[in-house]
């Protein structure tokens, strides 16, 4: 079976955990217990009749004064962007985030995920400017996450 | 041959660190045997590693380089595994075997984790305040130990910076644009606690106010009332201020026994004007001079229309030679200068310097009886009026 190492990535409390939990065991919890160092959750999917295993590692929220370990990129196939759309600085270390997974994997896929988007308004919401690979997200009301995950998973395995 | 279980129990602190010896393919070659714990089966001997630690997936060729670089040691720090924390490190240990070692971090690991969650949370906290404030309609700054150590957004903006950093590098010295006189931010607060202060910054009004933060911190707001202030403060022909802003910076002078040059100055011969090409002439040719006299004093000087075509002009951080010299020089000035509508015009000009026992109404009278005088006497001069000492 093919087992592939795919990273979330992005500031600390912007829902990385959420959406691997509502991805992997379908469920939701709103209490927030920041995540350190990484815990790594498995998912068995099926893409074009290939199995394959994912490893998805929750990483560590980044702050300002504490980066993330280089040693936890290495090796990874995709990753997958996660911003809260309610805080914009979150979304404005988007592209360091970028910078720093490609300088270790170049060719590895990624996905961006706009996440709380059920705390936005319907105006708000059309200001996103989304493509193939953003998504406007919400572990909570499970809005675009298996989205998210397959289109990264199809775009690695290809 | 070494019994290599015994070297390593014997080697690793007890309870400390597991160890898994692993061949070229990562396949396992021997284990300790408390490792257990970490892994919901039993790992046995000639099984992958990968099968049990899938964290090392995708990180194959790395560990294999260990082999044929055998300073290498690959660490991956924090792993949460089977209600554990670990650290992992592969490194080399003969031509053909790696060691991989785990040391259980769970103990500290979970210290450091609530103190994550508390520093997280209050990061978020501090954000959302730092936002609140950002929203707020009002300028605000701190200061700590005389330097700025806090600004809104508003504030920053205004001031075109981004950070605080560059805010301090600015060494604004905001202090002097209420007063030229205040030398800190400590005078600033003690000059404003408690109340309300009109400052001018380039061309905008703000209402300033303090408050102390904890007898540390000196909190600042402003309030800006730019548009208000135009239209309560600024005579609407001429675009400079009214008597009574002028009467008020006056007052505040003579209040802190500070010194200064209070001009009365007038065109000659404005009726004449007026009778002969009309009003609006006479609007245009008085919107004219108050420019150009607003145009070459200084920033702190005040120009303020009395009424008519007589002009007040405070001249403020200066001393009498440099009051009168600069008197003449706007005297000069217009003298030469050619009005758009009429063409040549003059000003005369009368002068008082304030004396610690001054009135606003005595300096001002004073002011006017040395108008009046430049007028019997020529016009298109200046005259000074002193206060006679007294004999005491």
């Amino acid at each position: 079976m093919i087992r592939k190492k795919i990273l979330l990535l992005g500031d600390f409390n912007v829902g990385k955990t959420s959406l691997i939990k509502r991805y992997v065991d379908d469920a939701f919890d709103d209490s927030y217990l920041t995540t350190i160092g990484v815990k790594i959750s498995k998912k068995l999917c099926k893409i074009h009749e290939i199995e394959c295993e994912i490893l998805i590692w929750d990483i560590e929220g980044a702050t300002p004064s504490k980066k993330i370990p280089l040693n936890y990129y290495k090796g990874a196939s995709g990753a997958i962007f996660v911003t809260d759309v309610n805080r914009s600085e979150t979304i404005e270390g988007l592209e360091k985030h970028k910078e720093v997974f490609l300088s270790q994997n170049p060719y590895a896929s990624f996905v961006t995920a706009y996440n709380k988007a059920d705390l936005l308004t319907t105006v708000q919401r059309e200001n996103f400017v989304l493509n193939k690979h953003t998504f406007l997200t919400s572990a909570k009301e499970n809005e675009n996450v298996e989205s998210l995950f397959l289109t990264l998973i199809k775009e690695m395995l290809s | 041959m070494i019994n290599i279980p015994l070297v390593m129990n014997a080697i690793l602190s007890k309870n400390v660190f597991e160890y898994v010896l692993l061949d070229k393919s990562l396949n396992i070659i021997t284990i300790s045997d408390t490792l257990n714990k970490y892994v919901t089966v039993t790992p046995k001997c000639g099984e992958n590693i990968l099968e049990y630690f899938s964290e090392l997936v995708g990180l194959e060729e790395i560990l294999q380089e260990i082999l044929v670089n055998p300073s290498e040691i690959f660490t991956l720090k924090t792993i949460a595994k089977n209600n554990h924390y670990i650290d992992i490190s592969v490194e080399y240990y003969n031509e053909s075997t790696l060691l991989m070692l785990i040391q259980n971090i769970t103990d500290v690991t979970c210290s450091q984790q609530k103190l994550l969650q508390h520093s997280n949370e209050s990061l978020l906290l501090n954000s959302t305040l730092q936002k609140i404030l950002d929203n707020q309609n009002v300028y605000i700054f701190v200061i700590y130990n005389e330097e700025i150590v806090f600004a809104n957004n508003h504030f920053m903006h205004y001031f075109k910076v981004e950070t605080i950093q560059e805010l301090r590098h600015l060494k604004l010295n905001f202090y002097k644009h209420l007063d030229y006189t205040l030398n800190s931010y400590h005078a600033l607060f003690d000059r404003v606690n408690s109340k309300e202060e009109y400052i001018v910054v380039e061309n905008d009004t703000f209402i300033l106010q303090a408050s102390l933060i904890e007898s540390t911190h000196q909190l600042f707001t402003l309030t800006k009332i730019t548009n208000l202030s135009n239209k309560l403060q600024y005579d609407t022909l001429t675009k400079v201020y009214k008597k009574e802003y002028f009467k008020k910076q006056l007052e505040k002078l003579l209040l802190l026994e500070e010194e200064g040059a209070v001009i009365i100055l007038d065109l000659d011969n404005f009726k004449h004007i007026n009778d002969k090409f009309g009003q609006k002439i006479g609007d245009e040719v008085l919107y004219e001079f108050a420019t150009c006299i607003k145009e070459n004093i200084d920033e702190q000087d005040i120009l303020a229309r009395w009424g008519g075509d007589e002009f007040l002009l405070l001249l403020k951080h200066t001393t009498l030679d440099n009051a009168l010299l600069k008197a003449k020089k706007l005297c000069l000035m217009i003298e030469n200068h050619t009005f758009k509508s009429i063409g040549k015009l003059t000003t005369s000009l009368g002068m008082a310097w304030t004396t610690e026992n001054d009135t606003l109404h005595s300096v001002l009278l004073r002011a006017d009886k040395a108008l009046y005088e430049s007028k019997n006497s020529g016009k298109n001069h200046v005259v000074l009026k002193m206060l006679k000492k007294s004999k005491n």
